[in-house]
């Protein structure tokens, strides 16, 4: 096993080497936020200060770190999404692994220890750069800043590492269920009703929670709060997983009756993996949705003329965690992106050496991405700003213009994503020119 | 193969006079050799004698006056334990192509140019049989087929002796 | 309408072409034969301008297609040729259909008219059955027969076909020969088929018969055909070598 995967570490590419490269920078980013996060809470001090309140103010930080380590979130997808590039080219290898007599555990288990060596790599950098911040800012802060909350650093490098590994777990399934499922791909999964359904009982315990006006049938004003965020979060996880089923909608509409034969591909190839989109297009959906309620929320507040120094920095703050969730979800589009023309490569390539011209398949993969991120970013961003909007009817029936603002930014967040998603696929246009040549096309 | 038993087969649908079986051998078996009258005559003597036909009158039609021969109850099991029996692959190698290819050799000679000019005239009666195929009845292509494979199995013989007769030479010459 | 001179093309250390010529008149249907690796699919890619030749010209209807740039090239391609590829090389998402109509759409032709014309074209290669499904769920056989329907559907003045029967039985590869041999007669396109068959190369009025990337023999119409019988001929290809 140790010699198999040894042996497959001296085989890897320089392209698989930079992929473990930035999964290992996706790890450390993961290990520093949520140490960060960790010590927050930990931190001695409960003082207003203006600007600053948001840190030394003991709620207010607690936020913060709630923030800091929701921000992981993105960083865990962007490192999936990683491990799974490294698999789309690792596929062939392992699956010819698979076909000399490796057992499915065993590959799964060089992809296991192949992405939580990187893990680990990546997180002990980012654990030790966070030790080295943290003494410095308690040589410069004093007592404030207490020394304990650093024994977490290793219980956090290892939950890091563990999810490398799952990851890479993970990842190999598909090359795991059969070896010459790599060429032969069987039909896309069919939608589960399982995914709707969750969306449906999380639409109904917030409506339940919301028509009682702050009471619920079960434990009174608390039942009515643990209802509303347990509605929340259902609804949230309910969306990520019918995300896919969404994007096969979407894609087949878009397939039937088009006579743009760019569209008929891209709807095609969409159709055919919608939980690959699904994978990339949660995060930036969970952000789209975050951001809209954020919006729908300070749509009440904004145009107030008494904001305080403290307020205007919490929403700074909100807007930078939003920004930052926004560009690593963007990093886990380009790692998507490149998979996806790992995958479509040969296509492609048959394509141009039949007189398609290599722009035409530019456009393939920006349709590609408006097929896949526009009804995500449509549905989060009206989920999260309805839910808000539902939330506060009281305090938007006093206030006419809110709606009006909440909207604006609801479809400004989905603009965004829906951006990011385009700019990334046309991005990838020059590596598809660089590619995509026919004198590449293995003759046989 | 016997014309014995073609002759059995073709008057196993009903009596038929030497003539008729003359044509009815040529067209149903397009591509084999065309049967002289002599041998049809020779062959249906042989038959008779044997028991396996016999004649059972005249049949004149404008033309000269022709006998007219059935198969008997022994021709048909004769028939059938031939058509139960299988074709016994050949046991020796009999085709001229290997012959000359061997003696080229023996004589010092090459061999090859003989096969370069082998390959090219199979090759063109394999054009004519598939061109006539497009057009042909069922019995024709079923012949053509069976011409043109036998003409494929020759050319990939011819092939390999080149390609092996490169080798030889190759392992002379060094 | 087609000609190649002297076309050198190599992958790393290994020489695929070494100086083959060809010519290919119009309406011609050819058979580029040769053991295997013997440079016949580089012959053929070079030909419908997929790859650059390293030295050589290649001309189409008389103009130069090796010093084209790479998007007149991808132009020529769509307008003048379909390739039927020795894999199939179907999209892998698309179902047969689509995978017929594709080309057309990007061809500029209308939705309605390239299904029609997708459908009589599988059906034609008996396929129509699998006109609904996907790759993955055809036959090695199907497969091909599919990739031929995309390469005449757009009815090329070329059609380069590499082993188009090698996955198939002997009649069902008769058939495919038969629609491709007779789409190019019909519309007088010319037919470039590589095969390592030689009832396949029995369709073809020419042979072009290729060793270690050279032309040995059928180098030009005057030569081939029934001229390859010619014992000088011949002698002269065993001996170029
Ligand atoms: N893209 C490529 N990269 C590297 N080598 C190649 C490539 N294409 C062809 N070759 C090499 O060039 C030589 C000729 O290949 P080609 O595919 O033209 O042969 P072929 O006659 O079509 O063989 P076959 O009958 O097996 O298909 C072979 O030695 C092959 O290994
Ligand atoms: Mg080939």
């Amino acid at each position: 096993m140790i010699t198999v995967v040894r042996m497959l570490a001296r085989g890897r590419s320089r392209r698989e080497r930079a992929r473990g490269r930035l999964m290992a920078a996706g790890a450390a980013f993961a290990t520093v936020l949520l140490c960060a996060a960790a010590h927050l809470t930990a931190l001695r001090l409960d003082a207003r200060r203006g600007a600053l309140g948001v840190l030394t103010e003991k709620e207010p930080r607690l936020m913060v770190a709630l923030t800091l380590a929701l921000l992981a979130v993105p960083a865990a997808a962007f490192i999936y999404q990683v491990s799974r590039l490294a698999t789309a080219t690792r596929e062939r290898r392992l699956a010819a692994l698979r076909l000399a007599g490796a057992t499915p555990r065993e590959v799964r288990l060089t992809g296991a220890a192949e992405s939580g060596w990187s893990a680990l790599a990546g997180g002990s950098l980012g654990a030790a750069a966070y030790l080295l911040a943290a003494l410095v800012a308690r040589w410069s802060l004093g007592d404030v800043v207490p020394v304990r909350p650093l024994l977490w650093t290793p219980v956090v490098l290892a939950a890091v590492v563990l999810g490398g590994a799952l990851s890479g777990l993970r990842a190999g399934r598909h090359v795991v269920a059969s070896p010459l499922g790599v060429v032969r791909r069987a039909r896309p999964r069919g939608p589960r009703a399982r995914d709707l359904a969750l969306v449906a009982l999380g639409v109904a315990l917030l409506a339940a929670a919301l028509t009682g006006k702050g009471r619920f049938f079960l434990g009174g004003k608390y039942g009515a709060v643990v209802a509303i965020a347990a509605g929340a979060v259902l609804l949230l996880f309910g969306l990520v997983l019918a995300t896919a089923l969404l994007i096969r909608m979407a894609a087949r509409r878009a397939g039937r009756g088009t006579s743009a034969p760019e569209t008929l591909l891209a709807a095609r190839m969409v159709e055919a993996d919608p939980r690959a989109w699904a994978r990339a297009l949660s995060v930036v959906g969970l952000t789209v949705f975050f951001g809209s309620a954020v919006g729908a929320q300070q749509a009440l507040t904004v145009f107030q003329s008494d904001l305080t120094a403290f307020q205007v920095a919490s929403y700074a703050l909100l807007y930078l965690a939003l920004l930052t969730a926004m560009v690593t979800s963007a990093g886990a589009l380009v790692a998507h992106q490149a998979e996806a023309l790992l995958d479509h490569r040969r296509s492609f390539t048959v394509l141009a050496a039949s007189g398609v011209p290599v722009p035409a398949l530019g456009r393939v993969l920006t349709r590609q991405a408006l097929v896949a991120a526009l009804p995500v970013c449509v549905v989060s961003a009206v989920a999260g700003a309805g839910v808000v909007v539902l939330l506060l009817a009281e305090l938007y029936a006093r206030r006419p213009g809110a709606l009006a603002v909440s909207v604006a930014g609801a479809a400004a967040m989905a603009g965004i994503g829906v951006l990011a998603a385009v700019l990334v696929a046309r991005a990838a246009r020059p590596i598809l020119r660089r590619w995509v040549r026919p004198e590449e096309l293995r003759t046989g | 193969m016997s014309i014995g038993h073609v002759l059995l087969g073709l008057l196993s649908e009903r009596p038929k006079h030497g003539y008729e079986l003359k044509k009815e051998h040529d067209q149903r078996l397009p591509g084999a050799k065309p049967l002289a009258y002599g041998q049809v005559y020779a062959t249906l003597q042989r038959l008779e004698r044997d028991g396996f036909t016999e004649v059972t009158g005249t049949a004149q039609e404008g033309g000269p006056e022709r006998t007219v021969h059935a198969i008997t109850e022994a021709g048909r099991t004769e028939l059938d334990r031939w058509l139960a029996e299988i074709e016994a692959p050949a046991p020796y190698v009999a085709s001229p192509l290997f012959a000359r290819v061997v003696v080229a050799t023996l004589a010092g000679g090459t061999a090859e140019e003989y096969l370069l000019r082998q390959r090219a005239a199979h090759l063109t009666r394999m054009r004519e049989l598939t061109a006539r195929k497009a057009s042909g009845s069922p019995a024709q292509v079923l012949a053509a087929d069976y011409a043109l494979q036998h003409l494929d199995a020759d050319l990939r013989w011819i092939e390999t002796a080149l390609e092996r007769h490169t080798v030889l030479k190759g392992e002379t010459d060094a | 309408m087609l000609e190649a001179r002297t076309l050198r093309k190599s992958f790393g250390r290994t020489t695929a072409l070494d100086g083959a010529s060809v010519e290919i008149g119009e309406g011609e249907v050819v058979a580029v034969t040769g053991p295997s690796g013997s440079g016949k699919s580089t012959l053929l890619h070079c030909l419908a301008g997929i790859i650059r030749p390293e030295a050589g010209e290649v001309l189409f209807a008389g103009r130069r297609l090796d010093t084209l740039d790479e998007d007149a090239r991808t132009r020529l391609r769509r307008e003048n040729f379909g390739v039927v590829f020795q894999f199939g090389e179907l999209v892998p998402e698309l179902t047969a259909e689509e995978n017929v109509v594709l080309p057309l759409l990007f061809g500029g032709r209308g939705r309605r008219e390239s299904l029609q014309a997708a459908r009589s074209w599988l059906e034609r290669l008996d396929v129509a059955d699998c006109a609904g499904q996907r790759p993955a769920e055809l036959s090695g056989g199907q497969l091909q027969r599919v990739a031929v329907a995309r390469a005449l559907a757009a009815e090329p003045r070329v059609i380069f076909a590499d082993e188009p029967t090698g996955a198939l039985d002997s009649l069902a590869g008769e058939r495919v020969m038969g629609e491709l041999v007779g789409a190019a007669r019909e519309s007088r396109a010319t037919l470039v088929v590589v095969t390592h068959d030689n009832r396949v190369a029995a369709y073809a009025d020419r042979e072009i018969a290729l060793r270690d990337g050279r032309v040995v023999a059928g180098a030009t119409a005057a030569t081939g055909g029934t001229a390859a019988g010619t014992p000088g001929e011949a002698a002269a290809g065993g001996v170029s070598r």
